[in-house]
């Protein structure tokens, strides 16, 4: 290749990345499109869309809201102390709203606004009575209730109570009023509820940090007072506080070691620069691709496609240390062929899992491997062309690192062989897996209990387990609803213990809603004469109760989903689908064992169109799906990689593949030893561990009488431990595991590579290696 | 003169003093009978209603603890309120907010104005052989179903008379209440 035409192909790729920037920031214009559904990252189905549309429906509570328990000896004074300073951050606008007072509760008297529709609505008891006897029984209690001192009659518009009655069977708070408090009663013991209302995003910052201080300081001033928390701005808060106390501690950490390392080194703050911009540049080339072709990115896929570049910090170090060593004798061609070799195998490795039917580790390969590619490009056309300042002492360095890490002897083959089916033998016989969604959750312990005990003080659920239902418009969805509804009653009258709620039992289907009526009207015959002359009232108030049946119009799903009390039910509801159907959820609370999870299964396999969602398990199986495909996916690139290393090394590929599988197992087995289950997140530690591992054994076979390929190899290993390694210090599951993974892999990596250098006194490292001298 | 003058002045504050009859002190004279027992006439107007709706029995107060209401005509009814809940002898569920209710009747029966004040503003009038104690609610919520609570009488509460914003009106009258001795 000449000077010019080396030159011009420089020039292409700032064109190239110039044009990567503007495409960019053009599909940026409104956010990055991030998706952070685990689910986005598997491949669809038909149902999963409604499934992650129900998730959304029933977790939005969560979301938009939280709730806080106060337990205290002096209750009344402590809940209007932090009530009060909660409405301070209403004042401020940080929050939407807190609701504590029982004053909060006073417009859920539902009798305003149910009352038209309360001639339709009848409970099964009722309907049973009047089919019984017309409903005579009926006039008893209606009798009582209209002299009881607490109850408030009607005798005109409800001489019988039909609303009380329908009421009484709606799903009701446990949130009461006592002293003039909201109040949760549990446990014999009261606690003080406070709700309160978000504003926006539960990630907001500033809310967040005023609702912490808020709460830190009320705790101060009541160390006494116990206070439960739950919602999900808790929980996004603690992790935004870690990210921050993580990023100045282990952040500050490995950064100062990679800066301190460098500089020491080669001795000047440029290399440092130098070893940033290819990737940069990779991390351009690569977001704007991936964006380009998926259309979305996966946060995930963001976090570990960047982390994968990290690779490329090997082509930076091999090249800085060969142009500072060998000075003006510095040939770009002579580590072409280790760095080309170097780019392909770990493409390779990202093809492969390009070709996975996982959209998640499509999306992953892909901005992996145009991540390297656009670094290497970067390394290889710019690099040589920027000065470098070449301090004798790095030469002088990489000659006594060098000779320091002779080894007195060598590995064979078959050492290697024998040591690997030693390791492969201990993982097979310990290794575990875990795909629990605790690895999701970076939440603190003390959260995580409080968030328990609310649920469990509350008898609530967060809506993790329910029955999915389509029908092909909302009447036949009401019917169906109503058929899971009574094989549910059955199953809980059969000893299964459990809860549901459903909109079935808040709307009747109309046909049903008909039939109710005419019991009324039947009700409101003889038996209403005989209550109002009971009663003493005059015979005319019968007639005046029967002329509102003519104006009792019937309650749609949509007009009830309006009301006060529907609206809570609103979660429930799904709407239409994109084929046309419509779907509703009835979410199930109560045990959790496996008997009754397979009985609520199997009962949904026997109606149609009804499916039962575990949104726990279910998760917790994506996150097993995806582990699979990966470790898969990690055996194939191993094989291909293999291949194509024999194809160049012959003989001599063992000593290539030592390295990055040698580390892989070692890996493995401390995982095996220590008991430490094989999770999605070390797996893909493993991946880092591969390129990175797989890299060294190249340039340690291609160059391995050169001391700058070791020191280069030694850099790169030390500085991708502490950009990676660190991370294993982090109290997030999924950064610790990723961490633990690099730490003890990269270790491996570089304590394996000395014992399988080729002898120094042959030139039998590769059959090329004169051509390019 | 100045002697004379004096003594007036005193005269004329003595009815003042007397007059300083607070809600404490009436606490304190309803709380001297913590238990008792009678009998009651209640009587609903219906404001669409040209009747209304009477009916009596007999109750028994246990400071505190309960209250029992038992219904004898036109219905036989027994109704038991503690501040906890509130049951009656159909083994129904109390409709959503009929604890409240219960809550405030009892808190009514037993004079309890720290509890009472959280909700109402309260004005005593007359002195303590024949006092009365006029309640309104102080939230817009509470006054769209309470529009005046008054509660009349003397060492003990004689009458009770809610009224709602349409019109409704309930009206208790307590007679024939003899204590109880706690044995």
């Amino acid at each position: 290749m000449t000077g010019s035409s080396y030159r011009r192909l420089g020039w292409l790729w700032l064109a190239v990345l110039a044009l990567c920037a503007v495409w960019l920031g053009w599909m940026l214009r409104q956010g990055l499109p991030a998706d952070t559904d685990l689910t986005a990252l598997l491949p669809a189905d038909r149902q999963a869309p409604l499934v992650e549309q129900a998730d959304r429906e029933l977790g939005r509570g969560f979301e938009n809201r939280f709730l806080l328990l106060l337990g205290d000896d002096d209750r009344v004074a402590t809940t209007q102390a932090l009530g009060q300073a909660l409405q301070r951050l209403v004042d401020e606008g940080q929050l939407a709203g807190i609701d504590w007072r029982e004053l909060d509760l006073a417009d859920a008297d539902p009798h305003g606004w149910m009352g038209q529709w309360r001639y339709r609505l009848l409970t099964p008891q009722w309907q049973q009575a009047i089919d019984a006897d017309g409903g005579s029984a009926l006039i008893e209690p209606a009798l009582r209730r209209l002299f009881s001192p607490t109850a408030r009659p009607e005798p005109v518009t409800d001489p019988f109570g039909l609303l009380d009655a329908w009421l009484s069977r709606l799903p009701r708070s446990p949130i009461g009023a006592a002293d003039g408090l909201l109040t949760l009663d549990a446990e014999g013991r009261q606690w003080s509820v406070l709700i309160g209302e978000l504003k926006g995003s539960p990630y907001e910052l500033p809310m967040q940090n005023a609702l912490h201080a808020t709460l830190e300081r009320f705790q101060q001033q009541h160390p006494d007072a116990q206070l439960l928390r739950s919602g999900l701005v808790f929980h996004a808060a603690a992790g935004a506080r870690q990210a921050k106390r993580e990023m100045s501690t282990i952040g500050a950490a490995s950064l100062l070691g990679v800066v301190l390392i460098i500089g020491f080194v080669f001795r000047s703050p440029r290399v440092l620069l130098q070893l940033m911009l290819p990737l940069v540049a990779g991390s351009l080339f690569a977001l704007t691709l991936t964006l380009g072709i998926f259309g979305r990115l996966h946060l995930l896929t963001l976090a570990f496609g960047a982390s994968l570049i990290g690779i490329a910090v090997d082509y930076v170090l091999h090249l800085q240390c060969d142009r500072v060593i060998d000075g003006r004798q510095f040939r770009l061609r002579r580590l072409m062929p280790s760095l080309t070799l170097g780019l392909i195998s770990s493409v390779i490795a990202y093809v492969a899992q390009a070709l996975t039917p996982m959209p998640g580790l499509r999306q992953m390969a892909a901005f992996a491997a145009f991540g390297l590619i656009g670094a290497w490009l970067t390394v290889v056309l710019w690099l040589p062309r920027f000065t470098l300042h070449a301090s004798p002492f790095t030469a002088s360095l990489a000659t006594r690192w060098w000779r320091l890490c002779q080894p007195r002897r060598r590995l064979s083959p078959w050492l290697a062989l024998a040591g690997a089916l030693v390791l492969v033998t201990i993982c097979a016989l310990r290794l575990t897996s875990d795909d629990s969604l605790k690895l999701l959750n970076p939440s603190p312990a003390a959260l995580m209990h409080d968030e328990q005990r609310v649920q469990q003080l509350l008898d609530r659920d967060t809506g993790s387990r329910y029955f999915l239902v389509r029908a092909s418009d909302t009447q036949a969805l009401l019917a169906r609803l109503e058929t899971l509804d009574g094989a549910l009653d059955r199953a809980i009258a059969d000893g299964l213990q459990i809860e549901y709620q459903s909109l079935a039992g808040s709307v009747p289907t109309l046909t049903e809603q008909q039939a109710n009526l005419a019991r009324v009207r039947k009700l409101y015959g003889p038996p209403l004469d005989a209550l109002v002359e009971r009663a003493g009232l005059p015979a005319n108030v019968a007639d005046q109760a029967r002329a509102r049946l003519d104006q009792a119009p019937p309650l749609t799903l949509a007009e009830w989903l309006e009301t006060p009390i529907g609206s809570l039910q609103q979660r429930l509801w799904l709407g239409e689908t994109g084929d046309g159907e419509v779907a509703a959820t009835v979410v199930i609370s109560g045990e959790r064992d496996d008997r009754t999870s397979a009985a609520l299964a199997t009962l949904a396999d026997t109606l149609p169109e009804v499916k039962y969602v575990d949104r726990v398990s279910r998760i917790g199986g994506l996150l097993g799906e995806l582990r699979r495909h990966t470790a898969i996916w990690v055996i194939t690139a191993m094989a291909l990689m293999t291949l194509a290393l024999l194809w160049r090394y012959r003989r001599h590929a063992w000593r290539v593949v030592v390295p990055p599988f040698g580390a892989t197992l070692i890996v493995l087995t401390a995982f095996a030893v220590g008991g430490v289950p094989l999770n999605i997140f070390n797996q893909l530690g493993l991946l880092l561990i591969l390129g990175i591992g797989l890299d060294a054994g190249i340039f340690n076979v291609e160059h391995a009488r050169k001391p700058a390929a070791w020191l280069a190899i030694t850099l790169s290993t030390l500085t991708s431990l502490l950009a990676f390694g660190m991370l294993a210090f982090s109290a997030t599951p999924a950064l610790h595991y990723l961490g633990l993974t690099c730490l003890i892999g990269l270790a491996s990596v570089w304590a394996l590579v000395p014992w399988v250098r080729p002898e120094t006194g042959h030139s039998t490292t590769s059959p090329r290696e004169s051509e390019h001298v | 003169m100045p002697f004379r003058r004096w003594w007036i002045t005193l005269l004329l504050l003595v009815p003042l003093s007397a007059q300083a009859f607070d809600l404490d002190d009436l606490q304190r004279r309803l709380a001297a009978t913590p238990s008792l027992a009678g009998s009651f006439e209640q009587q609903r107007e219906l404001a669409d209603l040209d009747s209304s709706l009477s009916s009596q029995g007999t109750f028994l107060f246990e400071r505190g603890k309960r209250v029992v209401w038992q219904l004898e005509k036109p219905v036989e009814e027994r109704i038991e309120l503690t501040p906890q809940a509130i049951t009656d002898g159909s083994g129904e569920n109390a409709p959503p907010g009929g604890e409240q209710v219960a809550q405030l009747f009892l808190q009514l029966l037993e004079g309890d104005w720290q509890a009472l004040e959280s909700r109402f503003t309260l004005a005593l009038s007359g002195d303590q052989d024949d006092w009365r104690v006029a309640l309104t609610p102080r939230e817009p919520a509470l006054r769209e179903r309470i529009a005046e609570i008054t509660l009349q009488g003397s060492d003990t509460i004689d009458h009770l008379d809610m009224r709602t914003p349409d019109g409704d009106r309930l009206k208790v009258r307590l007679f024939d209440q003899h204590p109880l001795n706690d044995s």
